[in-house]
């Protein structure tokens, strides 16, 4: 039992209660183990590393068979109870139901081994299995008699799993999020590593590896995170994401030092080299978009996005159509839409409306759904030249919802009979910009400009 | 029963009992065989042996092969950066699922292609074990992790080691048999990749799974299926391939962070699909090598499919196939269209049917009305082997015509493609449309365009023209001469470029002179301007003589030494170039109909579906399908009884207005039947119903509504509501 305390708490710094009471709950094979202990704590807390490292070292030290199953592989049953069928080495490997399942883990008994270890990673999906399945999992040890712990991980609390019939107590570990002193202290933890792969990288230039052999030492990579934490954590407290760009951002911060152009020790100066990077980090955390030589990260604006997306022309005309489907009510078309309206009654009631529903803009309330003949009509109405209501035309409608500008709201299966909504998903300044490219004002179309 | 040669007339599936035979030999040389077989069952031998055929394949044979050459290259680099990262992803650190994401452009069965390609290629190099895997098969996650699975440890890739025997062939049979689609789970795979590529002599192939049409994908299931790889790519080699239509914010919303984090995102981006176009046009379809010419309207009318609709590359190529069969296929005498000592050969083959299409061509006609000898004029018209003997003329006319024609649209694409503003357009493309559709120098915009290159600087337009001048040689030299009858087309064209070259330099030396004349000038400005003090003016109708007279005096200036060179420069280029050479197709020289098709009336109507106006006519006037006695219309709007029920019922129905109440319809169909039955008029007085008009009455009705123009109301008893307007 200490001896994986020992392994494990050099490998996980600040876990040191989590592992021990992890230890003292199935590190002894030769004690009962609890029948289920459930691990949870937000992304990126460790529990998924920390489990699965705790348990091989059981099965390295003790006569313990364990089986390590992530809950969204198993979208059925069956391919669960195979799957720990098969990592728990039983005879027969498979089972159609969870009382075979029992059936055959009962076999187990007899051998040498001495206890059993399942963990169960993303253990929320198990509520959406059959309904069996988490009592069931619950009291396997009761079921099988055998010495048996089932593992489960996740990131809610466990009051969320409770149903109408209820289930057996289970002991709780909760993985707290980590400190900023603590995130510091992990981060600080593979600097022997970053010296080594910097050193490497260095290598083929001799000046430059001399700096770098210098300018490395912990002062100076915590420093380093230190700053790195200041912008990022408030923002993150992912470890993984952010070692991954505390790594990305070293480069940067590295690079004058190594250029000769700042002292490693002139700290001010480096900051304002790297608060611009940094922030730019920030505004791509978690998106992962990994740098190649010559496509550069467009930015990611509305006018950008609406400028590089390539449709057909009529595909444009009838995405701007759809806008102003979804934007304006059926009652305002034919005002907007036909040339000969007739004039529009004033009357103090409408005005009165009108003034009290200023900020129920219909644009800023979100798109309404409309039928395919209402488009078409829309279409055509916007549209100068006249054009065939062709095969290829109804096919940009497809295209459209394909692309996922258009999204059907009911009726998906039933497009022929005409019941079938649509609506648009884009936004009014996106629809601006594509109106600007085939030069038509979409502001005049629209009720709440008028 | 005489042999089929349309395709129109039916198409029949029947089992053919040899392909299942030849499963289990060497599938591909069968395939092949089987291919031609094929081919020629479908259309006859009365039909392959024909030299419009020949002709035909042929000219398919050889642009195809440039097309695909063509696009192969400008999808090369692309590919192959995907390539060097799928293959390096297979090395490094394993704890991050690897991913590239394609921005494709929206039209996504295109692109369909494009990944086939790769997958090929990949295959090719047995670098990887590729999977496509598209939205449709993955309606739910476990529909996705078996079909990926299954295609991962199913698909051959075609040309795996080719010298395997009967017996591994058999013994890969029963494994086939074994492996069920339920059984394709990750462990299954897993054991499998332990098996294949597991031992430590064995170069470890990368997974590739490639998503072509991100956008269609459930956003649970592809968050689920990332998950699912991203967990397993520790101990299998995965990389995800994803094809985005849109843009890479398409990822970033899809995916939520708890996803994306488990991913490393590279983004490549491929051609788009207009400049695609543009390439292949001016490549392939603007090449002189080919003696098949689209004229300015079908090649705009294809081009507009493509920009107006659906932005589809494989789309227009196949709308230009069509045309290519089109023109073809027109007669025999089309055989002609090839090039030039291919057709000397095939002119003896032309029989008097083929002479009389010939003498049928619009084009033929000023032919004949420019012979003055009125005896050859007969003896063209009547005698088959005088007009055979005419024909080579005729066709190297037009042949040079078309070469002549292209070398000039290079220079003047040089010339007035980077005007400001563009008037008569920037691409090669629009203008062959300019040029070919109407006299050019007729236009408006041409007009402008002159006036701008009149306007431009000395030096600037010196370079133009030069630039222009030297792109023409060099693609007289590269395009032109190795053809046959490119030396007479080069020829001709470098004496014009000579000539204009000479008339260049008199404009470059026109700069001193012209220096001078503005120096003078100037002086002569300073005497006048006290004259012409615009203060000093007394009434409007002076100062309004005084500027005439001014702007008078101007323009004599303006034409300097260096003006008058400019405008001889410009002059050369109209009357020799753009007037001689750049001619409408109404002044192509005579039978040129044989090299270009125009006849875009019959391409609309059978590449482009009308579904609504096709059922309108059904309905509306049956007679125009149907080709009855019985149903023929003066008028669009008349009723006959004669006419199918339903059509009688759509009629009625198009006179009301959104609500139709079922009895008065009834009623009109009745007496619309009644009409044409004089002899029931004993009964007509009657007010039961005929039980059989009713059921008539209500069948059309059905079927009505089966065909989607109707549906019965469910807010007012007995009324239909109509869904079309």
């Amino acid at each position: 039992m200490e001896k994986i305390c020992a392994a494990l708490e050099s490998q996980f710094p600040c876990r040191e209660a989590v592992i021990s009471s992890l230890a003292e709950l199935i590190g002894d094979s030769q004690e009962a183990y609890p029948p289920a202990i459930y691990i949870f704590g937000h992304s990126g807390t460790g529990k998924t590393s920390l489990t699965n490292s705790f348990l091989q070292q059981c099965q390295k030290q003790q006569k313990v068979r364990i089986a390590q199953l992530n809950a969204i592989e198993c979208y059925t049953t069956k391919i669960m109870i195979e799957n720990v069928l098969d990592a728990l080495e039983a005879k027969q490997q498979s089972a159609d139901n969870m009382l075979e399942f029992v059936e055959q883990l009962r076999c187990l008994h007899g051998q040498e081994t001495q206890g059993f270890l399942i963990a169960i990673d993303n253990a929320e999906r198990l509520r959406d299995m059959d309904a069996n399945v988490l009592p069931v999992l619950l009291r396997l040890q009761q079921l099988t008699s055998l010495n048996l712990c089932v593992l489960l991980l996740s990131q809610l609390p466990f009051e969320k799993y409770y149903n109408k019939t209820g289930l057996s107590e289970i002991i709780t570990l909760h993985l707290a999020q980590y400190n900023k002193a603590e995130t510091l202290r992990i981060l600080s933890s593979d600097f022997a590593q970053v010296r080594q792969e910097l050193l490497q990288q260095q290598s083929h230039q001799q000046q430059r590896l001399a700096i770098c052999d210098e300018a490395m030492t912990p002062d100076f990579y915590s420093n380093y995170l230190n700053l790195f934490l200041s912008v990022f954590y408030k923002a993150c407290r992912d470890v993984p994401e952010l070692r991954l760009t505390a790594r990305k951002c070293f480069g940067i911060y590295l690079e004058p030092v190594l250029d000769g152009s700042v002292e490693c020790t002139d700290v001010s100066r480096l900051w304002r080299h790297i608060a611009g990077p940094l922030r730019a980090a920030l505004t791509q955390i978690y998106m992962r978009i990994e740098k190649s030589g010559e496509t550069e990260i467009e930015d990611q604006s509305v006018r950008k996005l609406a400028q590089s997306l390539e449709l057909p022309y009529y595909g444009k005309y009838l995405l701007i159509a759809a806008f102003l489907a979804s934007h304006n009510s059926a009652k305002q078309d034919k005002r907007l839409f036909v040339k000969h309206h007739g004039k529009q009654r004033k009357r103090m009631q409408t005005v009165n409306a009108r003034a009290k529903n200023a900020e129920k803009m219909s644009t800023t309330l979100g798109p309404k759904s409309f039928s395919i003949d209402r488009l078409l009509a829309i279409f055509y109405a916007i549209l100068d030249e006249k054009v065939g209501l062709t095969c290829n035309l109804l096919s940009q409608i497809s295209t459209l919802v394909h692309l996922k500008l258009l999204a059907f709201v009911s009726g998906e299966q039933n497009i022929m009979d005409g019941s079938a909504k649509l609506q648009c998903t884009v936004g009014l300044e996106f629809v601006l910009y594509i109106g600007k490219v085939v030069g038509f004002n979409v502001r005049q179309y629209l009720c709440d400009f008028m | 029963m005489d042999p089929t040669i349309s395709v129109s007339k039916g198409c029949f599936v029947y089992k053919n009992g040899a392909t299942r035979a030849n499963r289990k030999s060497p599938a591909k040389r069968k395939n092949a065989v089987q291919a031609s077989e094929v081919k020629s069952s479908l259309l006859g031998k009365e039909l392959t042996s024909q030299p419009l055929y020949v002709a035909y394949t042929e000219c398919w044979q050889q642009l195809h092969s440039h097309i695909a050459q063509l696009q192969a290259e400008s999808n090369a680099r692309t590919l192959e950066q995907l390539e060097m990262f799928v293959t390096g992803a297979g090395e490094g650190s394993r704890d991050i699922l690897p991913t590239a994401a394609l921005l494709t452009g929206i039209n996504q069965p295109d692109h369909l292609k494009q990944f086939e390609s790769f997958t090929r290629h990949l295959h090719a190099r047995q670098a990887a074990r590729v999977c496509v895997l598209q939205s449709r098969d993955c309606a739910t996650l476990k529909a996705a992790v078996e079909s990926m699975v299954y295609n991962l440890m199913e698909t051959l890739p075609a040309d795996e080691p080719d010298d395997e025997d009967d017996e591994d062939e058999r013994e890969r049979d029963c494994e086939r048999k074994r492996l069920r689609r339920s059984q394709c789970t990750m462990k299954q795979l897993n054991l499998w990749y332990d098996n294949n590529f597991g031992g430590d002599g064995v170069k470890r192939r990368v997974l590739v799974v490639i998503l072509p049409d991100f956008e269609c994908f459930s956003a649970s299931v592809l968050q689920d299926l990332i998950l699912i790889l991203s967990a397993q790519c520790a101990r299998l080699p995965f990389v995800l391939v994803l094809g985005v239509a849109t843009a890479i914010t398409a990822v970033h919303s899809t995916l939520p962070c708890h996803v994306s984090s488990k991913i490393k995102l590279r983004v490549f981006q491929t051609q788009p699909a207009p400049t695609g176009l543009n390439e292949l046009i001016d490549k392939v379809l603007l090449s002189p090598k080919y003696a098949f010419h689209l004229s300015g309207k079908a090649l705009k009318f294809l081009t507009h499919i493509f920009l107006y609709y659906d932005f589809s590359i494989q789309g227009f190529i196949q709308g230009f196939k069509y045309c290519l069969m089109e023109h073809y296929f027109a007669g025999n005498a089309f055989a002609l269209c090839t090039n030039y000592n291919k057709a000397l050969g095939r002119i003896q083959q032309l029989t008097h049917d083929d002479m009389e299409t010939i003498r049928r061509l619009s084009s033929f006609r000023p032919y004949v009305e420019q012979i003055n000898d009125c005896k050859r004029i007969i003896a063209v018209l009547t005698d088959d082997d005088y007009l055979k003997k005419k024909l080579p003329q005729l066709l190297r006319d037009c042949l040079l015509y078309f070469m002549l024609f292209r070398s000039c649209l290079e220079f003047f694409t040089e010339l007035v493609g980077d005007l400001p503003r563009c008037p008569l357009g920037k691409l090669r493309r629009e203008l062959y449309v300019n040029c070919l559709n109407k006299p050019i120098t007729l236009q408006a915009e041409y007009k402008e365009c002159w006036q701008m290159l009149g306007f431009m600087a000395k030096d600037e337009f010196i370079a133009k023209v030069s630039k222009a001048i030297a792109c023409t040689e060099q693609f007289l030299t590269e395009q032109i001469l190795p053809l046959e009858l490119g030396d007479a087309c080069s020829a001709e064209m470098r004496t014009e470029l000579h000539t204009l070259k000479k008339l260049l330099d008199d404009v470059e030396l026109a700069t001193m002179e012209s220096h001078a004349v503005a120096i003078e000038s100037t002086c002569h400005l300073t005497d006048a301007r006290p004259l012409g003090d615009l203060t000093q003016v007394a009434s409007r109708q002076e100062l309004k003589e005084q500027l005439l007279q001014r702007s008078k005096h101007e323009k004599q200036q303006s034409l300097s030494e260096y003006a008058r060179a400019l405008h001889k420069v410009l002059e050369h280029i109209e009357t020799h170039l753009v007037l001689t050479h750049l001619r409408p197709l109404q002044n192509a020289p005579p039978l040129h109909e044989l090299f270009v098709f125009s006849d875009i009336s019959t391409v609309r109507r059978n590449i482009i579906g009308a579904p609504r106006a096709a059922l309108h006519t059904a309905l509306n006037n049956p007679h125009f399908y149907m080709q009855c006695k019985c149903c023929e219309l003066q008028d669009q709007t008349q009723l006959v009884s004669t006419m199918p029920d339903l059509s009688v019922v759509y009629k009625l129905h198009l006179e009301c207005g959104r609500m139709i109440n079922l009895f008065d319809w009834l009623q009109a169909f009745r007496s619309v039947l009644r009409a044409g039955d004089e002899r029931d008029e004993l009964e007509s007085n009657q007010e039961q119903v005929d039980p059989q008009v009713q059921a008539r009455f209500t069948r059309a009705v059905a079927e009505l509504q089966f065909l989607g123009y109707i549906k019965m109301s469910k807010r007012k008893t007995d009324h239909a509501t109509r869904l079309t307007w």
